[in-house]
């Protein structure tokens, strides 16, 4: 199935359009909020001068999603934080994706020493966990973007690479491609024609999906404060400025500061699952047979 | 005698994925089956055969529809699109399913096989259906060593004789057996076949099988229906049939199966059966007929042909096919 | 039991050299990363003693030893269990990471003993009622769950129970109970230890703090299993022996119980145990910053505050090996269920 038909299938089904909708959002904020943030300045982390009046304003017409601990336009930083968002889970799944794919077929298709190794070292990386990584990094090079793309993809790419290689394998080993090797075909060839081509799709699926999980990590080790630095603009990095920066008392009554960025980290999450479920339903024909009870 | 069963007008198609279309996969079928008969149901894949077994057997799939009717011993067991196989399923008849190496419960073993199929049917405690499961499989040759086995410790053969045991031991009166020989070794066919053959001799049961291959069953069924897009084209003696075929498809089908001893040329059926979606009133064999005319725009009903009054043939021009 | 001595030596070796591999990896991260090893290693020290200190740690990383050396050393001190004394805690650091781990474990194990039944009945209805209202309602449930940040949903509980109750619900049990009822704790786990002691204050005190994180956490495992729950359900129903069964005549709650339960069950503790390991890091990021338990959590706070490499280190051992111990009981109980998995 081509993916253009694909997703004219799938445009027929509510979640998904809700998927497309909700993502097309964050995609729009992610591109244009500088324009649309009333006070991009802020949303950046300049804290205004007049910040002690403005401080932890409730939301109202000026402050949409009111004001935070040092006065900043709450609507701002979550605006301008669906780029960082974007940028963390699209970079992290796709240098993930590509080392995957490049190790998992590598595997699959060279066998012996190399499978032994690279088999190995999914093992390896699938078992360490990344918020520590994160630590690592933070600690030898302080905060910044680069602690939480490279502690996940440390153990993303294994996640890929092990798909890749069951997937892989089981191509390998049909006749097809063994009369392809037969015939002279190079190695290359083949990976492209029959390897290649026949994984995209299932693992460009998977893949959707699991921008949704990117982010939920990333936000949790920007809550951390393992990854970037606090003022910059993540949905992850506000709710740990709330959280460490005021009493619960006064928090209680700013219960705006928790609700509206975790709420864009729930529908960004969302939007991918939304999209990424029909469309592997469409992919997987287990699931798309019918298995009413009737018995 | 009495009917095993009966079917009228049967009707049965399947609704496409998006619900719109219904497929239709058996169309007006109409046969009697008396109890004790050994009857074989013959085709291509896509013939229709075994969704008439599963309309027989109680296992249409819920996307199925139906219309006409379908009796086992008097019993209405699908009425248009209302089925009901309460009392029928398993007790009457009964189903020795196609693929062994997937149809026994990976999580089970023989023995719990047994009893779980007894105990539902005949409330029997675990004892009972321990010397019942003995019985029955020694009657397919098989030790009660394998009670405690996993399906997954059996071989293919041992498999089947496990499902045919299973059949055997829920005392149905009408076994339904589909493609049975197909994914055994040819070493063990005959076994199988010999097995199939005793119940319907020695314990009376009335077997129909569906196989697609016509020369395999001929040794133990006594009548053949040969099935092409849904319709049975032609129905008599297995050995009637085999001798002098009417319908130019049943010919086409005879001759592209190897006979030992017999030197003759194997001919491919060319094309494959149609995908019919609408009503149609003409032959859907005609695309694929050599005899095929304009008489052929229209289907006729069963012709009876030459002195057997039970050789039926659904063609116009079954005179020509020699 | 279906488990092979040779699965038992290829499991360990494996293991070991997973670890030996964590090691490899995390030493090379020290070294490679700009700033001096020994400095970072001695928890980047100031004052008089400072060069003392460093002085020290390079000499434990054996840093004038060539690489492979550093590597063979270090290797051999983790196996000794001799990786040094916290920077943090001026204790062994296998000490340290040790006691935050039954905390963490707990409110895992507690999470998932409810959340893992609770995803199975609700995908189990789900799929028995097909196309219903409670169906979809179900599934979409479940889809947002799986979407929530749990660490989002502790900050809300919280919030929510304290202005609601005036209840915090932070610690693991309230000190002043401990003193009064002179509560210890044996194995580390509380609730089973106070339940035992039949100590009931501090139980119920121990599991109202219990409850709120763990509702937090089981969102991700109560939605994945729910899920897959539905999905095994649909590709059981579709199996060659679950319609043979129908034509043997067996009914129909044999053929769910028997037939369909049974053959979901392994893949469903795969995922769980998947799951488990996963909702370790929610957990840490949970109990720390939300709810101010010790535990692991609150381990790796501390080591980030006070540039704490040991622990740290401690910290990917501990969790790898975790990892390990998780997805071999997960291969070991698949082995029990399937009559057909041999190890």
């Amino acid at each position: 199935m081509d993916l253009s038909r694909l997703i004219q299938r799938n445009l027929k089904k509510t979640r998904f359009i809700i998927g497309v909708v909700i993502t097309t959002f964050i995609l729009f904020l992610a591109l244009f909020s500088p324009w649309i943030a009333p006070y991009p300045r802020e949303g950046y982390g300049y804290v205004p001068l007049e910040y002690e009046n403005r401080k932890l304003q409730p939301p109202s017409l000026n402050h949409l999603f009111g004001t935070d601990v040092l006065g900043r336009d709450l609507f701002s930083r979550i605006a301008i934080g669906a780029s960082t968002a974007i940028i963390q889970a699209f970079t992290v799944i796709f240098l993930s994706l590509l080392i995957g794919l490049f190790a998992g077929i590598s595997a699959a298709y060279f066998k012996g020493v190399v499978e032994l190794v690279l088999n190995y070292l999914i093992e390896l990386f699938m078992a360490i966990p990344a918020i520590v990584i994160a630590l690592f990094l933070r600690l030898s090079t302080g905060p910044g973007l680069h602690v939480v793309i490279i502690s996940l993809v440390t153990t993303w790419w294994a996640w890929y690479a092990r798909i890749t290689y069951v997937y892989a394998k089981s191509i390998v080993e049909m006749d097809y491609v063994v009369l392809a090797k037969l015939s002279g075909l190079s190695d290359l060839k083949i990976i492209e024609r029959h390897v290649l081509r026949n994984i995209i799709q299932p693992i460009t699926v998977q893949a959707i999906s699991d921008l949704g999980s990117a982010l939920l990590e990333a936000s949790a080790i920007n809550f951390m404060g393992l990854g970037l630095p606090p003022g910059h603009p993540d949905w992850g990095v506000i709710l740990y400025e709330g959280i460490t920066s005021l009493s619960l008392e006064a928090f209680i009554r700013a219960p705006w500061l928790v609700v509206f960025p975790g709420l864009f980290i729930l529908i960004t999450t969302l939007g991918f699952t939304l999209i990424a479920d029909p469309l592997r339903e469409d992919l997987d024909p287990r699931l798309r047979r019918r298995w009413r009870l009737w018995f | 005698m009495v009917l095993a069963v009966k079917t009228v007008n049967l009707r049965i198609g399947y609704l496409d994925e998006e619900e719109e279309k219904i497929q239709w996969a058996v169309r007006g079928v109409d046969l009697e089956i008396q109890e004790g008969e050994s009857f074989c149901l013959v085709g291509e894949s896509g013939s229709g055969k075994t969704t008439l077994a599963n309309a027989i057997a109680g296992i249409l799939p819920p996307h199925a529809v139906t219309q006409g009717k379908v009796y086992i011993f008097d019993k209405l067991v699908v009425d248009d699109s209302s089925r009901n196989y309460n009392g029928v399923r398993g007790r009457i008849v009964n189903y020795i399913p196609q693929n062994p190496g997937t149809s026994l419960n990976p999580f089970l073993t023989i023995e719990d096989h047994f009893y779980y199929v007894l105990r539902d049917l005949y409330k029997y405690d675990k004892s009972k259906s321990k010397s019942i499961a003995i019985e029955t499989l020694s009657k397919v040759g098989l030790t009660s060593e394998i009670l405690d086995y996993y399906p997954h410790e059996l071989s293919g053969g041992m498999k089947q004789r496990v499902l045919i045991a299973l059949a055997l031991a829920s005392n149905a009166r009408i076994i339904v057996a589909d493609e049975p020989t197909s994914s055994v070794d040819a070493s063990l066919r005959a076994g199988i076949l010999g097995l199939l053959s005793k119940l319907n001799k020695e314990y009376r049961v009335t077997l129909i099988i569906v196989t697609h291959d016509i020369k395999m069953t001929s040794a133990i069924c006594n009548r053949t229906a040969v099935m092409y897009s849904g319709e049975i084209v032609e129905i008599g003696k297995t050995s009637i049939i085999l001798q002098s075929p009417k319908h130019p498809y049943t010919r086409m089908l005879m001759e592209c199966v190897p006979i030992l001893g017999v030197e003759k040329p194997l001919k491919p059926l060319p094309g494959e059966p149609t995908r019919i979606f609408e009503d149609i009133s003409w032959c859907s064999f005609r695309e694929r007929c050599p005899y095929a005319s304009v008489e052929c725009k229209t289907t006729p009903s069963m012709i009876p042909v030459g002195d057997d009054e039970s050789h039926f043939v659904k063609c116009w021009r079954f005179h020509e096919v020699a | 039991m279906p488990i092979s001595l040779n699965y038992v030596l290829k499991r360990t070796f494996l293991s070991i050299l997973i670890v030996i591999g964590v090691i490899v990896f995390t030493y090379t991260l020290l070294i490679i990363t700009p700033g001096d090893p020994a400095v970072k290693w001695a928890g980047n020290p100031r004052g008089p003693k400072a060069h003392e200190a460093v002085e020290l740690a390079r000499r434990e990383l054996g840093l004038d030893q060539p690489i492979y050396i550093q590597i063979a050393r270090f290797i051999y001190n983790v196996f000794t269990g001799n990786l040094g004394l916290s920077i943090a805690y001026k204790i062994p650091v296998t000490q340290v990471v040790y006691s935050g781990f039954t905390s963490t474990l707990e409110l895992l194990l507690f999470t998932y003993i409810l959340a893992v039944p609770v995803g199975v009945l609700l995908g189990l209805y789900s799929a028995l009622r097909r196309g219903s209202s409670i169906d979809g309602f179900i599934q979409s449930f479940s889809v947002v769950l799986a979407s929530t940040p749990t660490f989002w949903l502790a900050t809300i509980i919280v919030l929510v129970i304290y202005s609601t109750t005036g209840f915090l619900p932070y610690g693991r049990v309230s000190s002043k109970l401990e003193i009064t009822t002179g509560f210890q704790s044996i194995t580390g786990f509380y609730l089973l230890d106070s339940l035992l002691q039949g100590n009931i204050p501090v139980f119920l005190d121990v599991l109202t703090r219990l409850i709120p994180p763990a509702l937090a956490i089981s969102v991700y495992p109560l939605g994945v299993i729910t899920r897959v729950t539905r999905t095994l359900i649909a590709e059981a129903l579709l199996e060659d022996y679950v319609k043979a069964g129908v034509a043997w005549g067996v009914n129909r709650t044999t053929i769910l119980k028997h037939f369909v339960f049974r053959s979901i069950i392994p893949p469903i503790i795969q995922t769980s145990g998947l799951a488990f390991v996963y909702s370790m890091v929610d957990a840490m990021v949970v109990e720390s910053l939300v709810f101010g338990r010790p535990g692991l959590g609150s381990i790796l706070l501390d080591a980030l505050h006070k540039a704490d490499f040991r622990v740290a280190l401690a910290l990917v051992i501990y969790l790898t090996i975790f990892y390990i111990i998780v997805n071999t009981l997960v291969d070991i109980i698949q082995a029990i269920i399937d009559p057909r998995v041999k190890l």
